[in-house]
């Protein structure tokens, strides 16, 4: 199956060229098929919907301009001009309207933040100064346009001082400026070609979920079993303990915007458990780990094992591990899963896991700070299901309640958040902006509910989508969207069931659903091959609505739009 | 013949840094016949900046010296350096025989 390409455009009143041939030539997924717009052309670009620019339809836009060239008073300040800061924000405020009509023609659009021109170093003491310095102007400029994005669901400001920073003496050169009117060097756009695809992939529901730990020289310097806990390198007035204690708080860090942690190790359990629980500078205990496994077995069957016990795909893990034979075999026999190399200067260990660019998310929502509690319920719910031995015994002591809502704004975001990020119970995968699914929702004969799941042991939060587009006699299951949190508990059934019911209520006579196949989205094929529904083609199934579909017994449906 | 060999791993460096942004097409060979300029060269204008600010950078790391492969001399010359990595090469090395103290 194809790697999706993106398609974008690329605007800039600097020769990007060099832009668009990192974007086109780096490897990192996604694909880029990059459109460059004529440079010097920002505004005309921006202003107008024929440009050439935008005829291939491109999925995202890049809009990078220097602030000389787009802030008029901007340029006034590099002269020494005294500039009012309300006539620049008001500069700034017109621009941002430029972007956002720019925004409307794409699914994301990125704006790098500006910088200061290199050239202009001389500025000294008056740089920071009020009214005349272009490094506060551009301070002020940059969090206005940052205060904009904020409001807008799908413009995003990129940090380019980074990419600047990372570039070093190399990030501009008055050579490539004067000879081909390119901006930066190299360098600078490697590293935004780089942002820009973990953006996308952040976008696009491809960022990393779990991150996979090995325990010893990993966690904590040294062999636990042969020191014993209290002997291990870890927090203390100590370089190498200091960095171990650093890692893992960033670990921890990355927990509270809904990344997972889990451990795969070689050692003793109980030794390992140990470690965790007592050694009194240990950051991270066994109740921020979703699960282990911690044995002697190989380490790429754990994995295996513990990722398809959390209900997660393959490609959506990170492992992590000192030894680089170790780091081969997980490559080898699970190429889905990300294995960084990693260093074995273990200072580097924090700044390492922070330039992974593989957790990229727009926006953190309540639920992503408690995923770990949610995984930890849903490992109780598991234990429960082996006591019981059947699932339906199972299903019936769990108290499966649905709560249904129709898409409205206190729940557009976390919507289109599921949509975007669902792989593996997904009947059509479609990814849409905040803006495109509000409007799609709002279209005649169109339905769209968002579905809460809770049990005993917890609320499991907005996990579901079913909508469904009706017209003469025939309903469509368009978006049959489900977390892997809640699947198999006939939570699916009860989507069906809503659907149903919404469609006869239509007067349609049949309800049709097109699963659409992609690399992940397997579950959701061999869910609907076991719905009750009639298969045909493969992969069209359809319901004769003349017998209403069952509502699931061990499920209450809940919410006035149910 | 030292300085020669050094100067081809230069170029070659500078190569690397223009195919990273080039068109597959459009990208060089590390031989030293490889055309760059003229019928038989694949640089364009802006690949032609590209290999010049890295070279010259590269040349700044390797011999500390600061050479300005884009000046008027340069280009005016009746056998252009930048016909071949070949005659580049040639043409850099005398520059920094030139400046050998």
């Amino acid at each position: 199956m194809s790697v999706p390409v993106f398609k974008g455009a690329i605007i800039s009143d600097f020769n990007a060229g060099n832009f668009e041939g990192c974007l086109k030539n780096s490897e990192d997924l996604p694909g880029v098929d990059p459109v460059l717009a004529p440079f010097g052309q920002v505004v005309p670009a921006l202003l107008q919907d024929d440009f050439e620019c935008w005829r291939n339809a491109p999925d995202f836009a890049v809009v990078w301009a220097r602030p000389q060239s787009v802030i008029p008073s901007f340029a006034r300040l590099l002269r020494y001009e005294t500039v009012p800061a309300d006539l620049l924000l008001s500069e700034v405020d017109a621009y941002w309207a430029l972007l956002e009509r720019a925004g409307a023609r794409v699914k994301f659009l990125f704006v790098p933040t500006w910088t200061a021109p290199a050239h202009h170093r001389e500025f000294g003491l008056l740089d920071l100064k009020a009214g005349v310095g272009p490094a506060h102007a551009l301070m002020q400029m940059n969090l206005r346009l940052a205060e904009h994005c904020g409001k807008s669901p799908n413009i995003h400001l990129l940090n380019s001082q980074r990419w600047v920073e990372a570039a070093g003496r190399h990030a501009f050169n008055p050579k490539l400026w004067y000879m081909g009117k390119i901006a930066f060097g190299n360098d600078v756009f490697i590293e935004a070609a780089r942002e820009v695809k973990a953006a996308l992939r952040g976008l696009t529901g491809q960022s990393k979920k779990l991150v996979l730990v090995d325990l010893d020289d990993t966690l904590w310097g040294g062999i636990v079993g042969d020191l014993g806990w209290e002997n291990i390198a870890l927090g203390g007035h100590d370089a190498v303990g200091e960095a171990f204690a650093d890692f893992q708080r960033t670990l921890k860090a990355l927990t509270r915007r809904g990344v997972l942690l889990g451990i795969v190790s070689k050692n003793d359990e109980a030794v390992a458990l140990e470690a965790l629980r007592r050694h009194p500078e240990m950051v991270l205990r066994p109740e921020d780990f979703v699960g282990w496994r911690i044995n002697w077995q190989d380490k790429a069957e754990n994995i295996l094992d513990l990722v398809r016990s959390l209900n997660l795909g393959l490609q959506s893990v990170v492992f992590i591990d000192d030894n680089p034979v170790e780091r081969d075999r997980v490559r080898e026999a699970l190429p889905e899963v990300f294995v960084p190399e990693w260093p074995a200067d273990t200072t580097l260990y924090e700044s390492t896991l922070l330039s992974l660019r593989c957790f990229n998310a727009a926006s953190i929502t309540a639920e992503d700070a408690q995923r770990t509690r949610l995984y930890a319920a849903e490992g109780q719910r598991e234990d429960l299901k082996r006591q019981l031995g059947s699932v339906e015994a199972w299903l019936k002591t769990l108290d499966v309640r649905v709560t249904v809502e129709r898409l409205q704004p206190a729940n557009l975001q976390r919507t289109t958040q599921l949509l975007n990020k669902t792989n593996q119970m997904n009947l059509t995968t479609r990814r849409m902006s905040e803006a495109e699914l509000s409007e799609w929702a709002a279209g005649a004969n169109r339905r769209l509910w968002t579905i809460r799941v809770a049990d005993r042991f917890g609320d499991s939060g907005l996990t579901g989508i079913v909508s469904v587009e009706s017209r003469a006699g025939l309903a469509t299951i368009v978006d049959f969207v489900l977390s892997c949190r809640v699947m198999g508990r006939r939570v699916e059934e009860a989507m069906l069931h809503l659907a149903g019911e919404y469609a006869r209520s239509q007067g349609a006579r049949t309800l049709h659903a097109r699963y659409v196949a992609t690399e992940k989205n397997r579950p959701c094929l061999e869910f609907w091959q076991k719905s009750g529904f009639a298969a045909a083609e493969g992969a069209l199934f359809s319901w004769d609505l003349s017998n209403p579909y069952p509502r699931p017994d061990t499920v209450t449906i809940e919410g006035k739009d149910a | 013949m030292a300085t020669k060999d050094k100067v081809l791993q230069v170029i070659y460096s500078g190569i690397d840094a223009v195919n990273q942004v080039s068109a597959k097409e459009a990208r060089l060979n590390k031989e030293p016949e490889t055309a760059l300029m003229g019928e038989a060269g694949k640089l364009d204008s802006l690949g032609l900046v590209n290999l010049i600010v890295a070279i010259e950078q590269k040349l700044e790391e390797e011999f500390d010296v600061t050479v300005n492969l884009a000046d008027g001399q340069a280009m005016s010359l009746k056998d252009n350096p930048f016909a071949t990595v070949s005659t580049l090469a040639d043409y850099i090395a005398g520059i920094l025989e030139q400046r050998k103290p």
